[in-house]
C-alpha cells in the first residue's frame, strides 16, 4: 500500500497533465482532421491531374482495397478511375508506399485503362535526404517511369535515362531512394492488375 | 517602486531574448532549424511562428505548475508540455498552411527537442511567474524569428536573387550563387553573421 501512495505522491502531477494534454490533443485533432483530409484530398488530384493531364475527372473507384504485399504483410489502398470529358476511363491511378532510405515513401502511380503503360509517379510524401533522394521527384528520374510498359522495373546504375522502357537508371548517390521506388511499383503491379481484373474493371485479360 | 522595477525586469527580460541573450547569434541554440529552413524567407517565418507559439505556451504551462514541479520528474513534464503543443502547432500548419507543412516537412516535430524551448521552461518559466515567463517566451521567440529572418534573406536574395518570390536581383546583373540555398550556404551565413554580431558585441563593450 505504501508503495502505491508512494508512487502517486511522485507522479500524481505527470499522470494529470497527460490525461489534459491528452483530451487537448484529442480535441485538437477533431477539429482540425476533416481539413488536413480535405487538403490531402485536393493534392492528390492535383497530382493525379498532373499525371493525367486528359482527365476530366477523377471517381474513387475501390475503396481500401487490400494488397498482400507478403505473406506477412498486407496494405490498403485507393484506386481511382480517370474520366475524360465524354465519361471514358481513360486510365486508373492508386496510391502506393513502401521503405524508403530514410521514412517510408508514398507515391500515386497512374496508369492508361488497358494496362498497357504507366502515365507516370508522383510523390505524395517522403523524407529521403535533401540533394540525394528526394531527387526522385526530380524530371531526370521521374520521366523515366511515363511511357513505361505496364510490368516489373529493373534498376540499372548506368544506362540511357532517355529511353523509354522497363529499365530504370538509378540516381547517382541515391541508389538506395531510386530502387525504393522501383520496388514500391513492382510490389503493386500485379496486384493491382488482379484487383481490376476481379472487379471487372478491365476486361482486355492482360 | 515596486511596479517601476517589475516594468524594468520585464523589459529588460524581453530584450536580452532579441539580442543580449538572443538564442542563435549569442546562446547558439536551436541551431538545426537555422540551418535548414533558412533556405528562403517564407519557411523561415513560419518556423518562427511555431517557436514563439510552443515557446509561449510551454512557458505559460510550466510557470504556473512550478511550484508542484518534483526535480527528478520536471524534464518529463517539460517534454510532455512541449510535445503537445508542437503536435498541436503541426496539425494547424497541416490544415490551414499545407504548402508550408510540406516545405518544413520534419523540423516542425523536431521542435520537441528544440533546445530554446526546454532551456526558457528550465531557466526562466520553473523559476518565475506567468508575467515573466510570458515576456521571456515573446522575447526569446521574436529572438529566434529574427536571426532566421536575417539569414533566410541573406541566403535567399543571394541564392535566388529573390525575396518572396519577387526579383530583387535581376538575372541581367546578377548571377545566382546557388550555393547559398544549399546547406553549405547556411553554415556559410551564419558563421559570418556570427562574427558580425561578436563584433557589434565586443565594440559595446568597449
Amino acid at each position: 500500500m505504501s508503495k502505491v501512495k508512494f508512487f502517486l505522491q511522485q507522479s500524481w502531477l505527470l499522470i494529470i497533465t497527460s490525461f489534459i494534454f491528452g483530451l487537448l490533443l484529442a480535441a485538437a485533432n477533431a477539429a482540425l482532421r476533416d481539413k488536413i483530409e480535405q487538403n490531402e484530398q485536393q493534392k492528390l488530384n492535383k497530382k493525379m491531374a498532373e499525371l493525367i493531364t486528359d482527365a476530366n475527372d477523377f471517381a474513387l473507384a475501390l475503396d481500401e482495397v487490400v494488397i498482400q504485399l507478403s505473406k506477412s504483410k498486407t496494405v490498403k489502398t485507393d484506386l481511382y478511375r480517370a474520366i475524360d470529358v465524354g465519361g471514358n476511363t481513360i486510365g486508373f491511378a492508386y496510391i502506393a508506399e513502401g521503405p524508403g532510405f530514410a521514412d517510408k515513401i508514398k507515391v500515386v502511380i497512374a496508369v492508361d485503362a488497358e494496362l498497357t503503360k504507366f502515365y507516370g509517379f508522383k510523390v505524395l510524401s517522403s523524407n529521403e535526404t535533401p540533394g540525394f533522394g528526394d531527387r526522385i521527384k526530380d524530371e531526370f528520374y521521374n520521366s523515366q517511369y511515363a511511357g513505361a510498359p505496364f510490368g516489373d522495373f529493373e534498376l540499372v546504375k548506368t544506362g540511357d535515362d532517355k529511353k523509354i522502357d522497363s529499365k530504370i537508371v538509378a540516381i547517382s548517390g541515391a541508389t538506395v531512394s531510386s530502387e525504393a521506388v522501383v520496388k514500391i511499383f513492382n510490389s503493386y503491379t500485379n496486384k493491382i492488375k488482379e484487383k481490376l481484373q476481379a472487379e471487372g474493371l478491365i476486361t482486355n485479360g492482360k | 517602486m515596486a511596479n517601476k522595477t517589475d516594468t524594468v525586469l520585464l523589459s529588460d527580460t524581453f530584450a536580452a531574448g532579441l539580442w543580449s541573450e538572443n538564442p542563435v547569434f549569442r546562446l547558439l541554440l536551436g541551431m538545426c532549424p537555422t540551418l535548414a529552413v533558412t533556405a528562403a524567407v517564407k519557411p523561415a517565418i513560419t518556423m518562427g511562428g511555431c517557436v514563439i507559439f510552443v515557446l509561449l505556451c510551454s512557458n505559460i504551462v510550466v510557470s504556473l505548475m512550478r511550484n508542484l514541479l518534483k526535480p527528478h520528474l520536471r524534464i518529463l513534464i517539460f517534454t510532455l508540455t512541449i510535445a503537445t503543443f508542437v503536435t498541436i502547432a503541426d496539425l494547424f500548419l497541416k490544415a490551414y498552411i499545407p504548402d508550408m507543412s510540406e516545405a518544413l516537412g520534419p523540423y516542425v516535430p523536431l521542435i520537441i527537442v528544440n533546445c530554446i524551448i526546454i532551456c526558457r521552461a528550465e531557466a526562466c518559466a520553473s523559476k518565475n511567474g506567468p508575467a515573466v515567463s510570458i515576456v521571456d517566451a515573446i522575447g526569446m521567440g521574436l529572438g529566434f524569428t529574427l536571426a532566421v529572418c536575417v539569414l533566410a534573406i541573406v541566403r535567399e536574395l543571394l541564392g535566388t536573387g529573390k525575396i518572396f518570390d519577387i526579383v530583387i536581383l535581376s538575372d541581367k546583373v546578377f548571377v545566382p550563387w546557388v550555393v547559398m540555398v544549399m546547406p553549405a550556404g547556411a553554415f556559410i551565413t551564419l558563421g559570418l553573421l556570427l562574427g558580425l554580431v561578436n563584433k557589434i558585441t565586443k565594440k559595446h563593450k568597449r
